[in-house]
C-alpha cells in the first residue's frame, strides 16, 4: 500500500480509510498480547535464568558474576551426576519401551479387531491422568509390604519378593514402569493413526509381489512411518526430560537421591535448598539437552517441507 | 457496465528478485469478455488478485470507470470473483452463501430475498437453496459460486479458472452456460484460464501472458492466425503449431524454402513475397496441422500451395480428423488428414502444403515477421 | 491397510486377541486397584490383597479424603483444593483457547512480515523445559503481587499454554483454503466478520481438541502449582501429593486412593465423554508433522 489515495471524495471516504487503516493493523494488534506474554514469559525469562546461572545467587537473586563457577560446581556435584545418569537410564528405557510396546499394540490393533474403539479407549485413558495420580497408584501397587508382593504371596508364590521401590539401585526402574504405563497408549494412538494413513495400494502391490505379512510390516509399512517415529520420539523425549511430577509422587527423589532427575534436582536446589545459581545452571543444561534434540529435528522437518 | 484500465501494473513480492508482473497495460471495454491466458507462473492469477484488491501493486494504476481504485480495499471496489475451488462458505446454506455479500452491505431483507430468487432462477439452482455446499455436485457448486458473484450486481466479474475442477463433459457444458450468461447480461468479465480452448471459445479478446509480461492482446482469431511470437504461436492451438527452421531462397517462380523429409527426399515450399529481404537467411516456419492435408484437387492451382511425398511416422485418429506425424528438417510436424483418406504409419503419402496462412518468425527475436 | 488383515489364520488371530486383551488388563488393573482400595477399610487393606474386592464396602475413604484428610499441616481434606483447581483451570483454559484461536487465525490467514518468525518463536516455546523459566516467573509474580494466588496460576497457565493452542488452531486453519477468505473479503467482510461468520462455525473440532488438551494439562499440572502456589491457593495435584507423602500418623491407603480418584475424575470424565474428538484431532495433527 505504498500509494497514497488520490481520491477527492468526501468525508465518508476518509472515515472508511481510517477503518481500513485499522483493519491493516488488526492482525498485529490481535497477536500482540501473546507476543508480549511469550516474549517475556519464555524468552526474557530464559535469558534471565541464563544470567542467574552465572551469578552466585543463593536464597535470593544477586548479580555478582562468577563466570562458569556454577557449571563447574554442577559437574562436580554427585547428585547432579546421579540425576544425569538417571535421566539416561530413565529416558532411554522409557522411550525404547514405549516405542516397542506402542508399535506392537498399534500393529495388532490394526488387524480389523472387534471392539477396537473400546480397547483403544482403555489403552489411552492413563494419558488423561495426572502424573501425581499415576505416581500415587503405582506407589501403592509396588508397596513392598502390602502391594504386589503380598498379592503374590496370597496367590501362593511364597518366595516372591519385590522391593524395587525402596531399593536405591532399582527404584528408578519403577518410575520407568509407571511412566511407560501412562504414555504408551498415547504413542500407540499416534502409530495407529500413522498405520491408517499408509497408502493401501502399496500394500496390495507388495502382496501381489508375494511378500509375507511380517515382511510387509518390516520393510514397507514401518519405514514409511518414519515421521511418526520422529514425532513420538520428540514427545517422549520431551516428557522424559521434563518429568518431575512422577518422581515427586513416587519417591520424591529417594531413597536418598537415587531417583533424582535433573528436573527434581533443579527444583530442590532452587526452591528448597537456596542454591539459585546452581539451580539455574542445571536448568540451562536441561535447555541445552532439549536444544540438542530439537535442532536436528526441526532441521529435518524443514528440509522435508522444502522437498514437497 | 464498467470499463477497466490496467496501466503499467507492476508487482514485486518481497524477497523475490524477479518481478512477478512487469508492467501490464490492458484496456477493457465495458461489457467485454477478456481472458488472461498463460502457463502456470505467468502472473495471470496475480494480475487478477491485484484487480480484486487481494494483493497490492508495486507500481502502476487500476482505473475503474475513470476512478483510480489501486489502493482501495477489496470490499470497496465493487468487484465479484468466482474461484477455482468455488470457495463456498461450508457452514452456510446455498441461500446464505448467495446472500452473504448483500447482508454485509446492509441491504434490506426483502431486497436480498428478491435478489437471491432472481439469481437462483437465472442459474437454475432454486431447488438447491436450502442445501449445504457439501451436498452439491461439482457442477452445482460451480453454479452457486457464480450465483454469489451475480447477486451483488458488481461492476466487474473476475473468474479465476472457474472450470478447472470439473470433469471434461461438464466443463464444456458450463463453458456454453457462461457464454450464454455473458451474452444475456452484457457484463464486463475478466477470466483467467490456462486452457487455450476455453480462451478461444469464450473470449472477446485474449491476453496472453508469460513471465509477467503481456505477449499479445487480441481477438481469438488474431491470436490464432497472427501470433505475435513463437510463444503465443506454440501456446494457442491443439495440436500445437510446428516450428521448422528453413532458409529462404530465390526460386524460379518466387521465394521458396527447402524442407527435407526423414527419408532424405526434399521439396521446395513456396513462401510469400514479404520474406524477400530475408533471402539466404534462416527463418522459422510456423505451420499448423490444418496447413498440411491430403491432396485437395480444388486447391491444386492456387498460389502458395504445393505437394510432396513424406513418410508417415505416427497416426492419431481423433474422429473428425487423423493427426499424422511427419518430419521436416528433423523436426516433428503434425498434419491434419481427412479420415476418409487412408494413411498408414510407416508408409509414404502424398501431402498438400497450403502456405497461405503459415507464419514466419525471426530466429533471433522470436517475433513474427510481419506480412 | 485393512486388506492385509484377511491373511490371518485362526491361531494367529487368537494370539493377537490374547495379546491385546492382556495389554488391556495391564492398563486397567491400576485403575481397578485404585477403585477397590478406595472402598476398603484400613483393616481390610492390611489383611486382604491388592486385587481382592472389599469384604465390606465403605465410602469412609472418600469422605475422609474429601473433608478431613491432612495435607501437610492443614487437615480439611482436599475439598478446597479441588475447587481451587476448578477456579484456576476454567479461566485458564478459556483464555488460552480464545487467544490461540485468534493467533491461529492471524498466523494462517493474515500473515504479516515477521509472522512466520513469531510462529517459530511459539513453536519453540512448546518445547522449552519449564525449569528454565520458573525462577524469573516466581520473582515476577511476586513483584506483581500475584504470588500464591489463583490469578497468578491462571496467568502462568495461559502463557505456557498459548503456544500449544496457537499451534492447534494455526494448523487447523492453514488447511482451510485461502480462497474462502478472499471470497469473504470481496463480499465485504472484514477481519472480525470473517473470523466470526466464516471460520468460527467451522472450528468446533479444533475447539474440542484445544479445550480438552488445555483442561487435562492445566488440571493435571503439578510443577507450576508446587512452585507458584502455597497453602490455600494450591491446586488439587499439589494437595494430593502432600496428602500421600505426609509422614505423620498411620498410612491410610483407602484415603490416598479415594483422593487420587477425586483428583483424576474430572479429566477422566472429560476423556470418556469427549475423548474421541480429542484423539481424532490430535493424532491428525501429530502425524502430519
Amino acid at each position: 500500500m505504498e500509494h497514497i489515495q488520490r481520491q477527492p471524495d468526501r468525508v465518508a471516504r476518509s472515515r472508511s480509510r481510517l477503518l481500513d487503516g485499522l483493519q491493516r493493523w488488526l492482525p498485529k494488534l490481535v497477536v500482540a498480547p501473546t507476543f508480549v506474554l511469550v516474549g517475556v514469559g519464555i524468552y526474557a525469562f530464559m535469558i534471565w535464568t541464563g544470567v542467574l546461572s552465572f551469578t552466585s545467587s543463593s536464597f535470593l537473586p544477586v548479580y555478582e558474576f562468577i563466570g562458569f563457577d556454577q557449571y563447574a560446581k554442577l559437574m562436580a556435584n554427585d547428585r547432579w551426576l546421579t540425576a544425569s545418569v538417571n535421566l539416561g537410564i530413565f529416558g532411554g528405557l522409557f522411550i525404547l519401551s514405549c516405542l516397542v510396546i506402542s508399535v506392537l499394540l498399534a500393529i495388532f490393533l490394526d488387524q480389523k479387531i472387534r471392539q477396537e474403539g473400546a480397547i483403544r479407549t482403555i489403552y489411552l485413558y492413563p494419558m488423561a491422568l495426572s502424573m501425581i495420580v499415576t505416581g500415587t497408584v503405582w506407589k501403592w501397587v509396588l508397596n513392598p509390604s502390602l502391594g504386589l508382593e503380598k498379592l503374590m504371596h496370597d496367590w501362593g508364590w511364597a518366595s516372591f519378593s519385590f522391593d524395587w521401590l525402596v531399593s536405591s539401585d532399582m527404584a528408578i526402574y519403577t518410575i520407568v514402569m509407571a511412566a511407560v504405563w501412562q504414555a504408551s497408549g498415547f504413542v500407540m494412538a499416534l502409530f495407529l493413526a500413522g498405520l491408517r494413513g499408509v497408502d493401501s495400494s502399496i500394500i496390495r502391490a507388495a502382496r501381489v509381489d508375494g511378500a509375507s505379512l511380517p515382511l510387509i510390516y518390516g520393510k514397507i509399512i514401518l519405514p514409511s512411518l518414519r515421521p511418526v517415529f520422529f514425532s513420538a520420539l520428540m514427545v517422549l523425549a520431551h516428557i522424559a526430560i521434563k518429568s518431575f511430577d512422577l518422581v515427586m509422587a513416587m519417591t520424591a527423589g529417594g531413597p536418598g537421591y537415587s531417583t533424582d532427575l535433573p528436573a527434581v534436582f533443579m527444583y530442590t536446589h532452587t526452591f528448597t535448598r537456596g542454591q539459585m545459581g546452581l539451580g539455574s545452571a542445571s536448568a540451562m543444561l536441561m535447555l541445552g539437552a532439549i536444544l540438542a534434540l530439537l535442532v536436528p529435528y526441526l532441521y529435518s522437518e524443514l528440509r522435508e517441507k522444502r522437498h514437497d | 457496465m464498467s470499463q477497466l484500465e490496467l496501466r503499467s501494473i507492476r508487482k514485486t513480492y518481497s524477497g523475490v528478485a524477479e518481478e512477478t508482473l512487469k508492467g501490464i497495460d490492458i484496456d477493457i471495454a465495458s461489457g467485454e469478455f477478456i481472458i488472461l491466458v498463460g502457463p502456470s507462473g505467468c502472473g495471470k492469477s496475480t494480475l487478477m488478485n491485484t484487480i480484486a484488491g487481494l494483493e497490492t501493486i508495486t507500481d502502476g494504476s487500476i482505473v475503474l470507470d475513470g476512478k483510480d481504485i489501486s489502493t482501495m480495499e477489496p470490499k470497496d471496489r465493487d468487484i465479484a470473483m468466482v474461484f477455482q475451488s468455488y470457495a463456498l462458505y461450508p457452514t452456510m446454506s446455498v441461500r446464505e452463501n448467495i446472500a452473504f455479500g448483500l447482508k454485509i452491505r446492509g441491504k434490506p431483507k426483502e431486497e436480498i430475498a428478491q435478489e437471491v430468487a432472481r439469481v437462483a432462477d437465472l442459474l437454475q439452482i432454486s431447488h438447491l437453496l436450502d442445501k449445504k455446499p457439501s451436498r452439491l455436485s461439482g457442477g452445482q457448486q460451480q453454479r452457486v459460486a457464480m450465483g454469489r458473484a451475480l447477486a451483488r450486481r458488481p461492476r466487474i466479474y473476475l473468474f479465476d479458472e472457474p472450470l478447472s475442477n470439473l470433469d471434461a463433459k461438464l466443463r464444456v457444458e458450463m463453458r456454453t452456460e457462461i457464454k450464454k450468461l455473458h451474452q444475456r447480461l452484457k457484463t464486463t468479465i475478466v477470466y483467467v484460464t490456462h486452457d487455450q480452448i476455453e480462451a478461444m471459445t469464450l473470449a472477446d479478446r485474449i491476453a496472453v501472458l508469460k513471465d509477467g509480461e503481456l505477449q499479445q492482446l487480441g481477438t481469438p482469431k488474431e491470436v490464432y492466425n497472427t501470433p505475435a511470437n513463437l510463444f503465443v504461436a506454440g501456446f494457442m492451438g491443439s495440436p500445437a503449431m510446428s516450428f521448422v527452421p528453413v532458409t529462404v531462397e530465390q526460386g524460379e517462380h518466387g521465394l521458396q524454402a527447402e524442407v527435407r523429409g526423414n527419408d532424405g527426399g526434399t521439396i521446395k515450399l513456396p513462401v510469400p513475397d514479404y520474406l524477400a529481404d530475408r533471402v539466404g537467411r534462416e527463418v522459422i516456419l510456423g505451420i499448423r496441422p490444418e496447413h498440411i492435408t491430403q491432396p485437395q484437387d480444388q486447391k491444386d492451382d492456387q498460389d502458395l500451395v504445393t505437394k510432396g511425398q513424406f513418410t508417415i511416422e505416427v497416426t492419431e485418429p481423433t474422429g473428425p480428423d487423423v493427426i499424422a506425424l511427419i518430419q521436416l528438417n528433423d523436426t516433428n510436424v503434425h498434419c491434419r488428414i481427412d479420415p476418409e483418406h487412408p494413411v498408414t504409419w510407416g508408409e509414404t503419402a502424398e501431402l498438400m502444403f497450403d502456405m497461405k496462412k503459415v507464419v514466419f518468425f525471426d530466429p533471433e527475436t522470436e517475433k513474427r515477421i510481419a506480412a | 491397510m485393512t486388506d492385509v488383515v484377511r491373511t490371518g489364520i485362526r491361531p494367529s488371530r487368537v494370539a493377537i486377541y490374547g495379546v491385546l486383551l492382556l495389554a488391556a488388563l495391564v492398563y486397567l488393573i491400576p485403575l481397578f486397584i485404585m477403585l477397590v482400595t478406595s472402598f476398603k477399610t484400613p483393616m481390610d487393606i492390611r489383611t486382604g490383597n491388592l486385587m481382592a474386592l472389599p469384604t465390606d464396602w465403605t465410602i469412609i475413604g472418600w469422605t475422609k479424603a474429601w473433608s478431613e484428610a491432612c495435607t501437610g499441616v492443614d487437615c480439611g481434606g482436599i475439598r478446597g483444593y479441588f475447587w481451587n483447581s476448578f477456579k484456576m483451570t476454567v479461566p485458564a483454559v478459556l483464555i488460552s483457547t480464545l487467544l490461540g484461536a485468534f493467533n491461529g487465525y492471524v498466523l494462517s490467514k493474515w500473515k504479516f512480515k515477521g509472522s512466520n518468525l513469531f510462529f517459530g518463536m511459539l513453536l519453540f516455546g512448546c518445547f522449552v523445559p519449564f525449569q528454565v523459566v520458573l525462577l524469573p516467573m516466581a520473582a515476577t509474580l511476586g513483584q506483581l503481587g500475584l504470588a500464591n494466588t489463583t490469578t497468578g496460576l491462571v496467568l502462568v497457565h495461559v502463557i505456557y499454554g498459548v503456544a500449544f493452542t496457537t499451534l492447534f488452531f494455526r494448523n487447523y486453519y492453514v488447511a482451510i483454503p485461502d480462497a474462502l477468505i478472499k471470497a469473504a473479503r470481496l463480499d465485504g467482510a472484514g477481519f472480525f466478520t470473517i473470523f466470526f461468520r466464516i471460520l468460527l462455525p467451522m472450528s468446533t473440532p479444533i475447539f474440542m481438541v484445544s479445550l480438552i488438551w488445555q483442561f487435562t494439562q492445566i488440571w493435571n499440572d503439578f510443577l507450576f502449582g508446587v512452585v507458584f502456589a502455597s497453602g490455600d491457593s494450591q491446586p488439587i495435584t499439589v494437595a494430593l501429593n502432600n496428602l500421600v507423602n505426609t509422614s505423620t500418623g498411620v498410612k491410610e491407603y483407602n484415603v490416598d486412593m479415594a483422593a487420587a480418584m477425586i483428583a483424576a475424575l474430572p479429566t477422566l470424565v472429560v476423556y470418556i465423554v469427549a475423548g474421541k474428538y480429542f484423539i481424532r484431532g490430535l493424532t491428525a495433527g501429530s502425524v502430519k508433522g
